[in-house]
């Protein structure tokens, strides 16, 4: 069901996405759906939105973030966060880009086919490490499982309803987990596979400011999305986090993005992202 | 001494629809006693002994209040009808495939010269009688499977299951039956079921997963059921096209709600009346009792039928509803009332009045509909007395309306709300009775006051419904 369904998902997709699009331009009342954020959002949801609200700031898309309890339901793919733009409803990053490029904005545009190809591969990467990563984490880890996922996930709900869906998108997870070969990994294993990941993203960005050098891509935005979730959001332990923390030139990479595009550039912070501080995020 | 036996009692179809028209007025038969050597007819009797044969796991207790009346007749008429009605008591328990009535004279030593006995003969139904078949629809195949317990207990406890096994939608129910012994009538069920329903006309597809239970009994001359319902109700859009007002409506909601229903039925039959009136007023508090969906909800249906010359019926009807949520969170898409189709509101597709975003029809929070209708035999009456009694023609006018309230401006502003944009629609048609559970309409209708973005059916309309206007 969740291996199989979501790459012809997306081919229908772009199809679909890349016909109407192109109709019209970006509207002003363009909505971002994601869940929850102070009660219910998860690590995993919450890089997901980052990184597609980073990838649309970007592009200097304006776009007005909503939060509701039931946004992984209103996700025509069952994924936060999905946009509303004009009649169009658009979920996931890979989509989104999509769709944004028919509009007329792309960041990758200016790359050729070869760094076309690495970038693709280096977000196939984070992917499949760091989301698998955090949703392992958060659904097969038994602390973080009830100290954090489910009181979080099932907050919008009531008994016996919380403890349905909850135990519900566990079994999902566990599913895709074996699936994919990750249902034997121990909590270890994991965080070598996060480690083992960021070595390879601190090696490919090295010392440029983003990761085709001066030119955010929809890479920048994805890595920025988790990077900063990690960073920010206060788990049962640090572990995951330190794992991150030991490339100094990823913080870095966090810091500038965060700077360039969640701030205001007179100095003061719209918006609550700020690095070395708690679980609050957008 | 003669014997006279009763087995001209003409056996009653045990269940399922009937399409006959025997049991379209629901008139009892009068049992004619046979002339035979010796006249008891107005001689006293008593009756001494009932005997039952074929008694299995049924206890005697629950035949025994079934039966008790039979005791009391006094001449043989009076042992004839009670034994008659003792007999359709007995087959109404949904227990027995058969019943046959023996009224003998008492042949025992104690036996009083006027002394008679009623001997029972029943089979009983199987312990578990099963069913399956296949149904097309909704561009769905599927197959469905069905479990019946009779008389699980002896008592007349029923547990029955049903599993429907389709292409897109896996539903199941299953359910328990008790009844009091000696009041049928009055009884107990539970139910725990799984439905899935697709609303096309809403863009909407809707998943309950439930348990609820319900107690009926009789007061008077109605009958009353009180419920409790907690229902898992998981929404979501029928097609990536959806508006985004039902997009916006999709996930998961709990309904934990207490309902009682009222209904008064002097009606000769459900589907086709010719006299009688039907009134039924429902009320369902939602949220007292948990879950996340806090409303109360009201409705009513009324209607009124006369027989005129000309085997001719007039049929008046009525409908009315609100919903009033509670607290701050607006009523769900699954909860609002819908009006509009072949067998509501006329002329109408089905669901399409009222408020719609995109198309997608949401439903209202108020509504009213009324009908006047004059059912005719068909013309030159073909297949009288036979077939052609399921046909009736009818010319009928509906009206109605379906809106949104807002709850602070008072009873007169809604009023005012409900009275304004009224959808009517007259025309005329062919009736069909379905057994006694649903009709079948072809009308050729003539919709008026369309708002815009109603859905209408200008012309034929053909439909089927269990509940109609």
């Amino acid at each position: 069901m969740w291996s199989g369904g979501i790459p012809a998902m997306s081919l229908v997709t772009d199809a679909f996405v890349s016909q109407i699009a192109a109709v019209e331009p970006w509207p002003e009342n363009a909505t971002l759906y994601q869940p929850l954020r102070s009660e219910q959002v998860l690590l995993s949801d919450n890089a997901s939105c980052l990184a597609v609200q980073a990838f649309l700031r970007m592009c200097n898309l304006p776009v007005q973030v909503v939060c509701r309890a039931n946004a992984e339901y209103m996700s025509p793919s069952g994924k936060v966060p999905f946009i509303h733009v004009g009649n169009q409803v658009v979920s996931e990053l890979g989509p989104i880009v999509q769709f944004v490029k028919a509009k007329g904005h792309s960041l990758s545009d200016g790359l050729d086919e070869v760094q076309k190809a690495e970038m693709k591969a280096y977000m196939e990467l984070v992917n499949n490490m760091l989301l698998t990563a955090e949703l392992y984490i958060q659904w097969c880890d038994e602390a973080t499982l009830e100290e954090i996922t489910q009181p979080r996930y099932s907050s919008p709900y009531s008994w016996p309803l919380n403890s349905i869906l909850v135990l519900q998108k566990k079994w999902e997870i566990k599913r895709k987990m074996k699936a994919i070969g990750w249902g034997a990994k121990s909590l270890r294993q994991v965080y070598e596979d996060v480690d083992q990941c960021c070595q390879a993203l601190s090696q490919r960005l090295g010392t440029q400011p983003y990761f085709f050098n001066k030119q955010p891509t929809e890479l920048d935005a994805l890595v920025f999305g988790h990077l900063f979730t990690i960073l920010t959001t206060q788990l049962t332990n640090d572990e995951l986090r330190e794992k991150v923390k030991n490339y100094s030139n990823l913080i870095a990479f966090c810091r500038r993005i965060e700077q360039n595009y969640f701030e205001d550039h007179d100095g003061s912070s719209s918006s609550s992202l700020r690095l070395p501080k708690g679980p609050a995020l957008p | 001494m003669g014997t006279v036996h009763a087995r001209s009692l003409d056996p009653l179809p045990m269940d399922g629809p009937d399409f006959g028209s025997g049991s379209d007025d629901g008139d009892l038969v009068e049992v004619e006693p046979q002339k035979k050597q010796e006249i008891l007819e107005n001689k006293d009797v008593v009756v001494q002994r009932v005997h039952f044969e074929g008694l299995g796991r049924t206890k005697d207790d629950l035949v025994m209040y079934e039966i008790s009346d039979v005791f009391k007749a006094r001449n043989l008429i009076e042992v004839m009808r009670k034994a008659h009605e003792a007999r359709e008591k007995l087959l109404r328990l949904g227990i027995f495939r058969q019943v046959e009535v023996i009224v003998d004279t008492c042949q025992d030593d104690d036996a009083l010269p006027n002394g008679l006995d009623v001997t029972f003969e029943v089979t009983e139904l199987r312990r578990l009688t099963g069913s399956y078949n296949t149904m097309v629809g909704n561009n769905e195949g599927s197959m469905v499977l069905g479990l019946k317990l009779p008389n699980l207990f002896g008592r007349a406890e029923k547990m029955t299951f049903q599993f429907s096994y389709g292409t897109k939608e896996t539903s199941y129910g299953l359910s328990f039956f008790k009844p009091q012994v000696g009041n049928f009538e009055r009884n107990f069920c539970l139910n725990l079921y799984k439905v899935t329903g697709q609303f096309p006309w809403s863009s909407l597809r809707e998943t309950d997963r439930g348990i609820s239970t319900e107690i009926n009994f009789p007061i008077w001359k109605t009958n009353h059921t009180l419920k409790w319902e907690g229902v898992w109700r998981e929404l979501g859009c029928l097609s990536r096209t959806a508006s985004f007002a039902i997009r916006e409506e999709s996930g998961h909601s709990l309904k934990s709600s207490l309902s009682h229903s009222m209904v008064i039925d002097s009606r000769n039959s459900t589907i086709l009346p010719k006299r009688g009136a039907l009134l039924k007023i429902n009320q369902e508090l939602a949220g007292y009792t948990g879950g996340d969906v806090s409303f109360l909800k009201e409705d009513f249906e009324l209607q009124i039928n006369k027989r005129l010359s000309w085997d001719s019926v007039l049929s008046t009807s009525l409908w009315g509803g609100m919903l009033v949520p509670i607290g701050d969170r607006p009523s769900s898409i699954a909860d609002r009332f819908y009006l509009g189709g072949p067998t509501s509101v006329r002329g109408f597709s089905m669901y399409s009045i009222g408020p719609q975003s995109e198309g997608d029809y949401l439903g209202g929070e108020a509504y009213w509909a009324g009908g006047v209708h004059l059912y005719t035999p068909l013309p030159f009456r073909p297949g009288r007395g036979g077939f052609g009694d399921l046909f009736r023609t009818h010319f009928f006018l509906n009206a109605g309306n379906l809106c949104n309230l807002n709850y602070g401006e008072g009873p007169r502003a809604h009023i005012r709300r409900l009275a304004e944009c009224i959808r009517w629609s007259y025309g005329a048609g062919i009736v069909l009775r379905l057994g006694n559970i649903a009709r079948l309409e072809l009308n050729y209708c003539i919709p008026m006051g369309v708002q815009n973005g109603d859905r209408i059916c200008d012309g034929v309309q053909f439909g089927a419904g269990i509940r109609f206007l």
